[in-house]
């Protein structure tokens, strides 16, 4: 199963380090890993195929970890109720832009080494977003947890706590 | 105005702001700014003789105190040495701050000499680790490094100083320190969870209450044995909560698991409710894990929300301390029963005689008409000769399972061991670390003859700081849990297990001016322990016990607790009972 990870850090690389040595011990396949520098920290995206109970497990570990102030996972959905879009452009740049033509009140959540996540954003009553992009670089998820206060946590799947 | 000092200065000054009495260390090249300015410093300094004494005596301090274990390394071979200490810390979540000497910024990653990549490294035996990059932002790390490994689940914490920032100067710019200095917890439960496990712990009738070494850590033994008497339910500790709840309370089950007695874990397996408190289910706990507890729902309550659900799928989670969590379940189930709704005694009086007959039927016991000197008889002794709150530090091992199952504790903080790595070579340095933090209270180290060879070093130590740690040496001539495990699950096939190649320990310590003796008749036991205990001064004796000896109860690798192996076969030979020589 897909996961997508995304990880806000304060200015030190250290947890980042500590998410790839996770990754390698618990041999979870790495799809994209993505490390952008900010001014106030590091930001982190990773899509990874692991079981899900790894991706709580390590959604937890990091949470709880010092330097960290956000984690979220986020689960590969195929499905109306995805409301995240992950972007690889590095085959052809003009995907984001016509995205973005499509879905105007996107908000970027990360963009880096041209990989984005973007949040689908809708007005009330407008239709659904529909993951018609069945094209390669583009991936829907719907956020599972996050340590984000004010964020919405959508539980996906009955598994999910 | 604000003073220039030097790295090393600021330093220092940072650690007494931290309250630091006492550092386990040993110095070498990238560390003698620290050492030349702590020649005036005022901070009391362990010279040990190996690094991971350092580190162990570090641990002991902060298991027995509470507070912060601090140790002070060199760079290259000192960091690595520490290693074993820092990884038993991050399994037991021991908070310790192990500070190491880095060779000069300027040459860092070019191989220069005594170099190692401490911070990679230890990147995951480790809480947090700093690297110091200027002087100046020394007492904001060392603040942060000293929250860090109190705060949340405690922890290792790890700051490496290069050798040219201890030497630099800058005017320091010291944190202010809250008013408030108790560790932050994560809250993450509300009223609701709180009614909900009362409610749980109200509609079962043969509960357990799973006790970890996060009742410890959060300071938690009074409220455990306050739920217990007020819901009557039974209390089983792990290796790590010893001493959390008494082992004489008439609700006490002993230790849980791999070597727990057969009531305790028959217990387990016919519980309908077991309530985890600051436990984490691990593999010597729960045997096969999909046979364990599989009639009981179960509470976990931990600081660390990576905890739960990890081994185990719980029915209900609280994430937070476990004293408030406690205090706030103690405070609904006394609301509820003033409506009327409690745990009766006579509720779980069926529970509580059903165990009793298990006890009956399997008790915790060894032979005691056996000629030899038997290793249990040796710490029950030990046990009944001590002071109330002494300090039993033991090693890993058989040694280890027998004082957990044959020793006394009352109170918290009375037993150390290294009970997640299982590192041998502990028990001696961390309890000469916890005699310097408890100069007068009785600290006895119960070793193996195998481990105490890893690190009987320092022995010169206490000599020459006279800290009169006691010394017990369970002399099996082997390395006995590995020779019982090949007997056992190996068909007998012995391998590289035999220690009679050891030194004379006696003739050893005294040669380290250490009153020392040995035991090897079961008859002079008693009378051996009562005046290694008489004095306060470092003593060894050197118990030569049965060889033969196992541990027992035991529930075999992949097996579940259900299908542990009770006893060994008996021989029975005419001797005067153990029991007799008490009357002497």
């Amino acid at each position: 199963m897909q996961w997508l990870i995304s990880l806000e850090t304060e200015n030190d690389p250290i947890p980042a380090c500590r998410l790839l040595n996770i990754f390698r011990r618990k041999g979870v396949k790495i799809g994209t890993f993505n490390l952008a520098a900010g001014a106030h920290g590091f930001s982190v995206m990773a899509v990874v195929d692991t079981p899900e109970a790894d991706v709580d497990h390590i959604f937890n570990f990091l949470r709880r970890g010092e330097g960290i102030r956000h984690v979220t996972y986020y689960r590969h959905l195929q499905s109306e109720e995805a409301s995240f879009v992950f972007i690889d452009s590095s085959a052809d740049s003009s995907v984001v832009a016509r995205f973005t033509q499509s879905f105007p009140e996107s908000k970027i959540v990360f963009a880096g080494n041209g990989k984005y996540l973007f949040e689908v954003l809708r007005e009330k009553g407008a239709a659904k977003f529909v993951p018609d992009f069945d094209k390669a670089g583009f991936l829907p998820f719907a956020r599972v947890k996050t340590t984000h206060p004010h964020s919405r946590t959508e539980l996906v799947g009955a598994s999910a706590q | 105005m604000v003073k220039w000092l030097n790295g090393s200065e600021i330093l220092l000054e940072s650690l007494r702001r931290e309250k630091v009495e006492v550092m386990f260390g040993l110095p070498g090249g990238a560390v003698l700014p620290l050492y030349d300015a702590m020649y005036s410093a005022g901070i009391r300094h362990l010279l040990v003789r190996h690094e991971q004494a350092a580190g162990f005596a570090a641990d002991g301090y902060a298991r027995a105190t509470g507070k912060p274990g601090v140790c002070l390394v060199t760079s290259g071979p000192g960091a690595t040495n520490v290693i074993t200490a820092l990884t038993s810390a991050m399994m037991d979540s021991i908070p310790i701050v192990v500070l190491t000497g880095q060779v000069p910024a300027s040459v860092i990653g070019k191989d220069a000499f005594q170099e190692a990549d401490t911070i990679g490294i230890t990147l995951p035996c480790t809480k947090q680790s700093f690297m110091a990059n200027s002087a100046a932002e020394l007492p904001e790390i060392i603040h942060r490094a000293f929250r860090a490994a109190v705060s949340g689940r405690p922890g290792p914490v790890l700051v490496d100083l290069p050798k040219s920032v201890l030497m630099e100067k800058a005017e320091p710019i010291f944190p202010s320190r809250p008013i408030d200095e108790r560790p932050e917890r994560p809250r993450e439960w509300n009223h609701d969870d709180i009614a909900r496990a009362a409610e749980m712990i109200l509609e079962s009738r043969n509960a357990v209450l799973y006790v970890g070494g996060g009742v410890i850590a959060s300071e938690a033994s009074r409220e455990i044995r306050e739920l217990a008497e007020l819901t009557h339910i039974p209390v089983t500790t792990t290796l790590m909560a010893l001493g959390a709840f008494p082992s004489r309370h008439p609700l006490s089950l002993g230790m849980l698991g791999m070597h727990g007695s057969y009531a305790t874990n028959q217990s387990l397996c016919h519980s309908d409710l077991l309530v985890a408190v600051g436990a984490r289910f691990d593999d010597r706990i729960t045997g096969r894990v999909k046979d364990f507890c599989t009639l009981a729902k179960k509470i976990q309550i931990d600081v660390d929300p990576s905890e739960i659900n990890k081994n185990v799928r719980v029915d209900h989670a609280l994430v937070g301390d476990a004293r408030e969590i406690l205090q706030a379940l103690i405070a609904e189930l006394k609301r509820q029963a003033q409506q009327g709704n409690s745990s009766a005694p006579s509720a779980r009086q069926e529970w509580l005689l059903r165990i009793e007959a298990w006890r009956a039927e399997h008790p915790l016991t060894y032979d005691k008409y056996s000629a030899a000197v038997k290793p249990e008889f040796v710490l029950e002794t030990i046990s009944k000769c001590t002071e109330e709150h002494a300090i039993i530090s033991v090693d890993v091992g058989q040694h280890q399972m027998w004082a957990a199952q044959f020793c006394s504790f009352t109170h918290p903080r009375t037993w150390l061991s290294s009970s997640g790595l299982g590192a041998m070579g502990y028990g001696f340095p961390a309890a000469m670390g916890a005699q310097m933090a408890f100069p007068n209270r009785q600290v006895i180290a119960i070793v193996g003859d195998g481990g105490f060879q890893m690190t009987l070093n320092d022995l010169a130590t206490v000599v020459q700081y006279h800290v009169p740690v006691k010394i017990a040496i369970i002399n099996n001539r082997s390395l006995g849990m590995v020779r019982q495990w090949q007997e056992i699950f190996f068909e007998k096939r012995y391998c590289d297990i035999d220690l009679n190649f050891a030194p004379d320990f006696v003739k050893l310590a005294e040669s380290y001016g250490i009153r020392a003796s040995r035991v090897e008749h079961r008859t002079d036991v008693v009378d051996a322990v009562r005046d290694f205990l008489s004095d306060r001064e470092p003593r060894l004796i050197d118990f030569w016990v049965d060889p033969a000896e196992n541990v027992y109860p035991i529930v075999p690798p992949g097996a579940s607790l259900a299908e542990m192996v009770v006893e060994p076969p008996r021989v029975l030979v005419e001797e005067e009972s153990l029991d007799d020589l008490w009357a002497v």
